[in-house]
């Protein structure tokens, strides 16, 4: 199938070099052409002062970066602050507000697509529908691990899809759904502040199991936290926690046990089958190795899938493993979207006919 | 090999007013990987060697503005974001300020992003020296 596969960086990846001043905006953007990426995907809030106020003079000067760097605006990252205030929720017309400033800042920043996320809700969506129309800018729903496409959860936002028949909504992958092993750097922090060998083995082994057996796929609830807890038990948690007691383990080991939930292996069926209604990828890493590894995603069983399902659009690196890391050493997140990129840039070319 | 800087070295002092010592302040950066609105920062409980300090004896400055922490509920303008990766000086009155020497600080960031189920509470601890 014809397939046009392009690569971009999320900019939430060098928040390391970011936050110690190593690297500004303009130095994000530069490192991401320098790994021969065309796109580029930006967090408003994490890069544009006094959010969300974006004056002439930033947009002129982002659109002579994009040029200068060769880079496409692709993917507008935002966050719905609809508890904004601690003593309520914003009411339904706040939070559609809310989100069609965001479509219209995504708009004037040349942005195709818009991250929206898990826990937005759906008459948010639907109400925000006619402006995406309006400034042609698709919204994406984050399929972040543990969601899954081809799940209950994922249903419940195909069913508005087909009920309105929109074509500006539909979903982002985030390739923490195709982890075929806990992130080698997870495992290391976890030994770091004291987990042991064995209940190490216990959650590595259990994840195994996991992914040989198959996930069981999370369910559509308004409450997430509700779908997260039966998730977690539908996929073995009472058993593991039974066997780390079993172990005598300590909280470290616990909390390596919980946190292995975070991950998951989906079948790469699952992009074929939904390819009409994504807009966009979140490639999710955490560590590359010196040999164009990633040590937990399997990028080249997705993407060809991806090409499979004749993808039109970019696959976004979005580097997460300084977070495993950031406690005790400096993180050089450069180094990683580096090695990402050429990664992804393998798997996209090696395999063509 | 060190890990991320929480808190600025340099940003340890006594506060003086008309001669005479009110408080101590300290800056740090935000845990977290984008700039916020003040609104969401539900509290910042902080322990001088080990010690609590009241709750509204805490004021927190962005942008040359000082608001205490039951203010902050309410401040949602992009003037006084807490901006990712710049330093918030956090204050609090004391007469006398800290002794001279060596301390420790324990302070939590309680942030509540909305996506969120549950509350972020980043736990950033020190030594410091009041010179």
């Amino acid at each position: 199938m014809d397939y046009d596969i392009k690569r971009s960086v999320s900019l939430y990846s060098y928040q390391d070099e970011y936050y110690n001043g190593q690297l500004d905006l303009e130095g994000c953007l530069r490192e991401t052409a320098k790994t021969g990426a065309t796109g580029v995907e930006l967090l408003t809030e994490q890069m544009i002062r006094r959010f969300p106020i974006v004056t002439e003079a930033f947009k002129e000067q982002w659109f002579q970066w994009l040029k200068k760097y060769g880079l496409e605006a692709t993917c507008y990252d935002a966050f719905l602050e609809n508890h904004i205030y601690d003593n309520r929720t914003l009411t339904l017309k706040e939070q559609v507000d809310m989100m069609c400033r965001d479509i219209n800042l995504a708009s004037e920043l040349g942005f195709k697509t818009l991250r929206t996320l898990v826990s937005t809700p759906m008459n948010v969506i639907e109400g925000s529908l006619d402006d995406a129309a309006k400034k042609n800018v698709k919204l994406g729903i984050e399929v972040h691990s543990p969601f899954s496409l081809n799940s209950g959860w994922a249903d419940g936002y195909m069913e508005m899809i087909l009920r309105t028949g929109t074509k500006h909504f539909g979903f982002i992958p985030d390739f923490g759904i195709f982890c075929k092993r806990i992130p080698d750097v997870l495992t290391a922090k976890a030994r770091r502040q004291g987990a042991s060998s064995e209940c190490i083995k216990i959650v590595d082994h259990a994840f195994e199991e996991r992914v040989h057996k198959g996930f069981v796929k999370i369910k559509y609830d308004t409450d997430l936290g509700k779908a997260n807890r039966e998730y977690m038990e539908a996929n073995g948690l009472p058993k593991l926690v039974e066997a780390i007691e079993k172990a005598n383990g300590n909280q470290a080991d616990m909390a390596y046990a919980m946190s292995s939930f975070a991950y998951t292996w989906c079948d790469p069926q699952d992009i074929i089958d939904n390819i009409s209604y994504i807009y966009h990828t979140h490639a999710k890493c955490y560590n590359t190795d010196e040999n164009y590894v990633e040590t937990s995603v399997a990028i080249n069983e997705v993407v060809e899938a991806y090409k499979k399902a004749g993808y039109h659009g970019y696959l976004s690196t979005e580097y997460e493993g300084g977070e495993a890391l950031r406690d005790t050493m400096e993180v050089d997140s450069i180094e990683q979207v580096r090695r990402h990129q050429e990664a992804l840039k393998r798997a996209i070319e090696e395999q063509e006919a | 090999m060190a890990g991320r800087q929480i808190f600025n070295p340099e940003g340890f002092k006594n506060v003086k007013e008309d001669g005479k010592i009110t408080g101590f302040s300290f800056q740090f950066k935000l845990q977290y990987y984008r700039g916020i609105t003040l609104s969401i920062i539900r509290d910042i409980p902080i322990w001088i060697d080990g010690e609590s300090i009241a709750r509204e004896d805490i004021r927190f400055t962005v942008a040359d503005e000082q608001f205490t922490l039951e203010e902050m509920r309410t401040v949602i303008s992009p003037d006084y974001r807490w901006e990712f990766g710049e330093w918030a000086t956090v204050s609090v009155l004391r007469e006398g300020g800290l002794s001279a020497g060596e301390h420790h600080i324990k302070a939590i960031q309680v942030v509540a992003p909305s996506y969120m189920p549950r509350i972020l509470e980043n736990v950033c601890e020190c030594n410091f020296v009041i010179e």
